[in-house]
């Protein structure tokens, strides 16, 4: 685990609130990290997406293949029009989500460690290396 | 290790699922005299603790992964037997480009239908009606979501035992380099009176 460092050898005395505290903190770490590749993927999707809707308004063939599953199946272009749009939606949508989430973690981790700084000062690292 | 019923909090379990929880020391003295042991063999201990702990982490990782792949797959699965359940009213033949070999791809023709074959693994496939796959498919998915939110929990738990265990270390590292510091001091503090 990157963050938490050892101690510089002064008395310390670690209760088990501050435990539970260091442990909390480090979930909420693990989680952002997940929340960011999420996100970046997310983000991916819709970016795809997006370039996907574009070329659908420059192509001139009425019959797409639009893949469902592994297969590419032949739908109508109005159909995928529809289809992207509703998948542009929901990954917008869930991408709000999680950066919501994020921020909420990020504000809750910014307290935390004014906790733990506070008790330990030096004696604990709480930063990314 | 005796087996609990994992029930309650994280914070009570003395195990969970086979994973030994790290206790929490309230005083590294008390702990290390009602252990007897000496510093070195707590530290060796609970070194040896940290490094169980990782590979069962390395264990629940792989199970994780190969989960996060498994969902996805059930889903596009039921998107394709959706698809054929809505043209089944119409009666028109839907054109699918499939992958043959890798970089070569057919076009197959599926006529209106009622069935769809589910490979169920092993080099066994079953015909199903649309309904009965897609509850089947439905029923699987909900299986891998909820097994991966059990080992996400496990996971969680882990790696709190993991923080616990480092915290530990630290701590006996430091009441030992503590020690250390008090018995240079003494010596020299009795040779200075002498003089």
């Amino acid at each position: 685990m990157q963050q938490q460092g050892k101690s510089s050898g002064s008395e310390m005395e670690v209760t088990w609130e501050d435990q539970q505290n260091i442990n909390t903190f480090s979930r909420f770490n693990n989680r952002l990290h997940e929340l960011v590749d999420e996100i970046k993927f997310a983000k991916e999707k819709c970016d795809n997406l997006e370039d996907a809707g574009n070329e659908l308004i420059l192509a001139d063939e009425e019959m797409v293949r639009f893949q469902i599953g592994e297969v590419f199946a032949h739908v109508p272009k109005d159909e995928v029009e529809t289809r992207i749009e509703e998948m542009k939606e929901a990954t917008i949508k869930s991408l709000e989500k999680l950066e919501q989430e994020k921020e909420s973690l990020v504000l809750q981790m910014a307290e935390l460690k004014k906790v733990l700084y506070a008790k330990f000062k030096d004696s604990i690292n709480l930063e990314e290396d | 290790m005796s087996s609990s019923s994992p029930s309650g909090t994280g914070d009570d379990l003395s195990e969970r699922r086979g994973i030994p929880a790290a206790k929490f020391i309230q005083d590294v003295e008390t702990y290390l005299s009602q252990s007897s042991l000496d510093s070195n063999s707590a530290l060796a201990f609970h070194q040896e603790r940290l490094q169980q702990y990782k590979v069962v982490e390395m264990k629940l990782l792989a199970q994780q992964r190969d989960l996060q792949a498994k969902i996805p797959d059930i889903e596009k699965c039921l998107e394709v037997v959706g698809t054929l359940e809505a043209r089944k009213g119409t009666g028109e033949a839907l054109l699918a480009d499939f992958e043959v070999s890798e970089g070569i791809y057919s076009r197959a023709c599926i006529e209106d239908t009622d069935s769809v074959c589910l490979w169920l693994g092993a080099n066994v496939m079953l015909e199903y009606t649309c309904e009965e796959a897609t509850a089947l498919l439905k029923n699987n998915l909900e299986n891998a979501k909820a097994s991966l939110e059990v080992l996400v929990a496990d996971l969680q738990f882990l790696r709190d035992q993991v923080t616990v265990t480092q915290v530990t270390i630290a701590r006996i590292y430091n009441y030992d380099v503590q020690q250390r510091r008090v018995k240079q001091v003494a010596p020299t503090a009795i040779t200075a009176a002498d003089s």
